[in-house]
């Protein structure tokens, strides 16, 4: 019986970028940063209220050995901006939005409402992209 | 229930003036001053959009900060109190001990300890699939 998500991975092009969108922008905490026998580096972020739910940033460069074809696959994923990595939950989507754009974060959408909720998207400016979703 | 753009900014605007002076003694009517609004409103609408009150997240922003400083430096406790513009370290330490659920120094020995354990022996934080999968340790 599985019960719980521990870890994810969330490949990012530009790791120092990638720490300074989630943890000094979206207020995540770092839960591990370790400097690897290699030199590279585990880094794993966690959102505030989700403490044990470990995301790892995973670099495509310099960190992880791919062959060449997956590498350059994602290398072009993570480029065209089209990893589309979940949902962000807020408790005020209009609010987080005014907040973050203040910070200088794209958006690919304003909030609008849902069936669901009120509801933007976010991109890390590491080839990714999340709703970021106000439940209704 | 959603609010005018202009009142969502200068709630935000309130919000980042706590983020940004936490560390200071500030209180709610400076707080609400950034907003343009009196106090009680202010109070009612940033509870509303944050399901907190400002103290309640003035609180959290200093307890943050508070941990930062306990594993960051050698400051004492009285200092981490005294920094975070706490009235006593005893009045510091109590909310800490209530929100943390340990006291400032236990918590500070727990973290150096666990930071020590990250630097010396990473690969015991790492799931052993991820070290294979992408030969980490390459």
């Amino acid at each position: 019986m599985i019960t719980r998500l521990s870890h994810t991975t969330l490949f990012v092009s530009d790791q120092e970028k990638a720490y300074d969108f989630y943890v000094n922008k979206l207020g995540f905490k770092v839960h591990t940063d370790a400097k690897m026998e290699n030199g590279s580096r585990w880094l794993t972020v966690a959102a505030p209220e989700q403490p044990d739910l470990e995301i790892v940033l995973m670099p495509l460069n310099g960190m992880m050995k791919l062959d060449d074809e997956s590498q350059k696959a994602l290398q072009i994923l993570l480029e065209k901006g089209v990893m589309g990595a979940g949902v962000l939950t807020t408790p005020d989507c209009r609010a987080t939005y005014e907040e973050l754009k203040s910070k200088g974060v794209v958006f690919r959408s304003e909030p609008k409402e849902q069936f669901y909720g009120i509801e933007a998207l976010i991109t890390d400016g590491c080839g990714n992209w999340f709703s970021m979703t106000q439940p209704l | 229930m959603s609010h005018s753009p202009d009142i969502y900014q200068r709630i935000v605007a309130a919000k980042l003036y706590i983020d940004n002076n936490f560390t200071e003694n500030i209180d709610l009517e400076q707080i609400s001053r950034q907003a343009y609004l009196s106090r009680f409103h202010f109070h009612r609408l940033f509870r509303r959009i944050y399901k907190k009150t400002p103290h309640q997240y003035l609180t959290s922003k200093r307890m943050e900060r508070a941990r930062t400083l306990l594993t960051a430096n050698d400051l004492t406790i009285s200092e981490v109190s005294a920094e975070l513009g706490f009235e006593s370290p005893a009045t510091f330490s109590n909310l800490f001990r209530k929100q943390s659920g340990m006291a400032p120094q236990n918590y500070r020995s727990a973290s150096l300890q666990l930071m020590e354990d990250i630097k010396t022996q990473p690969k015991r934080f790492i799931p052993h699939c991820f070290i294979n999968q992408y030969q980490l340790e390459a």
